[in-house]
C-alpha cells in the first residue's frame, strides 16, 4: 500500500468517527463512539503495517517522542493546578448560618460540580492535549529542519 | 556534529531521495542530517558510511563550536 493511500484512510476514518459521534448524540448512546474510535485506531494500526513506503523513521520517531514528552510535562502542570483548585472546592467545610453552638445542623451541600460540566471539562482537556501536541510537533519539526527546502526540492 | 554526506552523494551521483531509499529513511531525514540539524543514530551513521565504502570518521566528524 502506498503512503498516500494510508493518509487517505486516516481521513476516511476521521470522517466516519465524526459521523458516528453525531449518530450517537441522536440515539443518546456513547457505545457507537467507543466502538468507532477503538475500531478505527486498531484498523489504522494494521493499515500502517501494510504501507510499503517509509512512513516513520528515526527522525520522525524522535520528533514524536520529544513532542509527546513536552505535551505530557505541560499538560501535567495545567491538570495538576486545575485539580488542586477543584479539590480545594470539594474540601470546603459546610457553611453554618448561625454559630455552631446554637444550631449544629449544616446547610444543605452546595452543588460542587454539575456532572455535565465534567464532559465539557474532558473535552477541553482533550483539545488542550491535541493543541499542545500539534504545537510541539510543529516546533520540533522546524527545529530539526523537516520543513527546510533545498536545491533538490525545486 | 558535521558531516560530508553531500560531498559523498555528489561523488556517487546520488540524490537525497535515492540515498534515503537505500537507508530506509525519509528524504527529510537525510536533508536534516546534511544541514547538521539532526545527528543520526550510530546505526544510521554506520550504514551511511558503509554504503559509501568509507569509515565513519570520514563522513562524520565532531567540531567544537
Amino acid at each position: 500500500m502506498k503512503r498516500n493511500i494510508y493518509y487517505l484512510l486516516i481521513g476516511i476514518v476521521a470522517v466516519l468517527i465524526v459521523a458516528l459521534f453525531w449518530w450517537a448524540t441522536a440515539i443518546h448512546s456513547p457505545l457507537p463512539v467507543w466502538i468507532g474510535i477503538v475500531g478505527g485506531i486498531v484498523f489504522l494500526y494494521f493499515a500502517k503495517k501494510q504501507v510499503t513506503d517509509i512512513v516513520e523513521d528515526e527522525l520522525s520517531a524522535k520528533i514524536t517522542e520529544k513532542s509527546a514528552l513536552r505535551t505530557l510535562q505541560v499538560f501535567w502542570v495545567i491538570f495538576f493546578a486545575f485539580s488542586a483548585g477543584a479539590i480545594l472546592d470539594l474540601l470546603r467545610p459546610p457553611p453554618f448560618k448561625e454559630p455552631f453552638w446554637i444550631r449544629m445542623r449544616p446547610e444543605p451541600p452546595i452543588d460542587v460540580f454539575p456532572l455535565r460540566f465534567v464532559g465539557y471539562l474532558q473535552l477541553g482537556m482533550l483539545c488542550l492535549v491535541i493543541f499542545l501536541y500539534v504545537g510541539f510537533r510543529m516546533y520540533y519539526s522546524k527545529k530539526y529542519g523537516v520543513w527546510d527546502s533545498d536545491e533538490e526540492q525545486d | 556534529m558535521k558531516n560530508r554526506i553531500k560531498v559523498f552523494r555528489a561523488m556517487h551521483d546520488l540524490t537525497q531521495e535515492a540515498l534515503a531509499k537505500e537507508m530506509r529513511v525519509t528524504r527529510q531525514t537525510i536533508l536534516a542530517i546534511e544541514k547538521g540539524k539532526y545527528d543520526p543514530s550510530l546505526e544510521l551513521a554506520f550504514k551511511i558510511a558503509r554504503y559509501f565504502g568509507v569509515s565513519i570518521e570520514e563522513v562524520f566528524f565532531y567540531e567544537v563550536s
